[in-house]
């Protein structure tokens, strides 16, 4: 068989086989919860228009503790409700935070996270979930700090996958 | 006036002057026509294109407007679907022209799948991975094609990401401190060498200057960013500079190239950026200064002896083969490289002794490219050689002398140089004809 014949062979079986599992993580039967965030919206070259998604989990304090390395770390943070709600359309929805952080996963809800520590103590952790792709004429490409939240769930090997970004209603 | 216009001009010119038959010029320009790219696409060819350019676009703008309706998994099999054929097209029409551009939208298809998940999934991350994987996809098709085109492709692509990571400082490849930090992770080198090797090894051909010259500009950004090879002294840095730019000149520069090469401009360069060093205040400096590494120290130290090796005892490549060219070439090129040497006492007698040597070093090879051009009748090698001179001659009137009268006079006796200098070439061109002669 030619070569090239099987090259595309496994081009193919890469993409099906990641869609696949990008599918099946976006589909495990974990509970949805939501996050705080606060958007901007650059431009990507491969994917086009999307908002780059800051949390409050970002800078998670539990995992300040762990700063040995100078370089970067994975880490797992437990995220859980503390009682802080949001005002959807659909209703309130809870708000989960950081509440603590470890090398290995232990019971909960805990998301993996690759987090940089930098100089004086500053360090930011990221989860894969800081980019939501959206039509150029979506009115969520402009939504300010505080007027959305990020619906999230728990995907396979414990990371993050973002389901939606869902805007705040008045009370 | 374009290429086939001129030909077919020159052509019916050089028939009615009876240089050649007028059926000769016609069989000429009916080869060379035929020969053009695409020769094979008639009318009705480009007429197909167009229709299948427009109802391809017309499917496009349709999509984008129900794109959000659109399931991920119909997403998902149309690309797979789109790639497939696209692939499948390529390999049917392997051996036409039609499957260059083919060729060229399979090596997309890889990107394009890569952004339309990331889209579907919300994926983020490290900015530099999307793209090695499209590289490392891709490396097949480079590797068992035909046609170069997708080999220059991923290769070019390979460069531009090891440029574009190692010199960031925060992505997977970056090798680069960030304010405040220490040096990147030991781990990050391994794979920017791997994706130099890759760039390398896929770059079509016998070519070796391109890929030895994108990875000598590497190893020098990286000696010279704040890396952890980084050398901080004015003459390691200077030291490595030169020494990359001979081991690209000798090893990258094919023998029987006519044209004189980045290679060559880049040693001149190099050579001709020595002269300012006239003005070098050792003080001015310090604050650039910091800690040499051992690493950086030890890669330029190696670098230096495989420069001075390959000036040595490799076949040169500054000037024309030839036992005075080889001789003078040499020397040159060992002088370009150990000139470095003068900045270590780093004072500002040796900054200028570093200086006067680089001058005399352009000068030598201008007046070498001179000899040896006139001796092969080889006038590009004259005109660059007369281009060095002169360019060197200006810049110093105008650095060091300033003043009317002191660069008038010069601009005189530089003149008159030439003018010596065109006496004795052409001196030397007839006795060599006449000994030819007897």
């Amino acid at each position: 068989m030619n070569k090239l014949k099987i090259a595309l062979g496994l081009q193919l079986l890469f993409f099906a086989a990641w869609g696949g599992w990008l599918l099946s993580s976006r589909n495990t039967d974990s509970p949805v919860f939501y996050l705080e965030t606060a958007p901007v919206d650059p431009r990507d070259w491969l994917s086009g228009t999307y908002v780059a998604l800051s949390y409050a989990i970002n800078t998670p304090e539990p995992c300040r503790g762990l700063a040995r390395h100078d370089a970067g770390l994975q880490l797992y943070v437990k995220l859980e409700d503390k009682g802080r709600t949001a005002q959807t359309a659909a209703g309130p929805v809870k708000i989960y935070e950081a509440a603590a952080c470890a090398e290995t996963p232990g019971e909960g809800q805990w998301a993996k996270a690759y987090v940089n520590f930098s100089f004086r103590g500053l360090f930011r952790a990221t989860y894969g979930i800081e980019r939501f792709y959206l039509n150029e004429n979506n009115p969520l490409k402009d939504a300010r700090s505080g007027s959305v939240v990020a619906k999230v769930k728990l995907g396979r090997a414990n990371k993050l996958v973002l389901l939606d970004l869902v805007a705040i209603t008045a009370p | 006036m374009s290429y086939y216009k001129r030909l077919k001009n020159d052509l019916a010119q050089a028939a009615a002057k009876g240089l050649i038959t007028p059926e000769q010029a016609a069989g000429t320009w009916d080869s060379a026509y035929a020969s053009r790219p695409l020769a094979s696409f008639k009318a009705v060819h480009w007429i197909a294109a167009a229709a299948g350019l427009f109802i391809a676009l017309g499917f496009i703008l349709v999509a984008a407007h129900n794109w959000d309706k659109i399931g991920a998994i119909a997403k998902m099999c149309a690309y797979l679907l789109l790639f497939a054929g696209t692939a499948a097209a390529a390999l049917r029409l392997q051996d036409k022209p039609a499957a260059a551009p083919l060729e060229i939208l399979w090596f997309f298809m890889p990107a394009l799948g890569i952004g339309l998940y990331a889209q579907i999934f919300n994926l983020s991350g490290d900015p530099v991975k999307p793209y090695l994987a499209w590289a490392a996809i891709s490396a097949p098709l480079a590797a068992f094609s035909k046609r170069p085109l997708a080999a220059y492709l991923v290769s070019f692509l390979l460069f531009a990401v090891l440029f574009w990571g190692t010199l960031g400082s925060s992505n997977m490849l970056a090798l680069t401190a960030n304010y405040g930090r220490a040096a990147q992770p030991l781990w990050h080198w391994p794979l920017a060498l791997v994706v130099l090797a890759g760039g390398a090894a896929l770059y079509p051909g016998q070519k070796l200057g391109a890929p030895l010259g994108a990875a000598a500009v590497w190893t020098f950004f990286m000696l010279a960013a704040d890396t952890a090879i980084k050398v901080r002294s004015e003459a390691l840095v200077l030291l490595a500079g030169m020494s990359l730019a001979v081991l690209w000149l000798s090893w990258g520069r094919r023998p029987d190239s006519e044209k004189a090469g980045l290679p060559l401009t880049v040693w001149t360069a190099s050579v001709y950026a020595m002269t300012f060093f006239w003005h070098y205040k050792p003080h001015a400096y310090h604050g650039l200064r910091g800690t040499d590494t051992v690493y950086g120290a030890a890669l330029t130290w190696i670098i230096f002896a495989g420069a001075l090796l390959t000036a040595l005892f490799r076949p040169q490549r500054l000037l024309p083969e030839g036992r005075e060219e080889d001789l003078v070439a040499k020397g040159l090129l060992a002088a370009s490289v150990l000139c470095a040497f003068f900045l270590f006492g780093a004072t500002e007698v040796h900054a200028k002794a570093l200086a006067v040597t680089a001058n005399f070093i352009l000068a030598a090879f201008g007046v070498g490219c001179i000899m040896s051009g006139a001796r092969n009748s080889d006038e590009k090698l004259i005109n660059r050689g007369v281009l060095v001179i002169t360019l060197t001659a200006v810049t110093r009137f105008v650095d060091i002398f300033g003043g009317l009268l002191k660069s008038g006079v010069a601009f005189i006796i530089t003149g008159l140089a030439f003018a010596a200098l065109a006496y004795f070439v052409n001196r030397g061109r007839k006795a060599l004809i006449e000994s030819v002669k007897k």
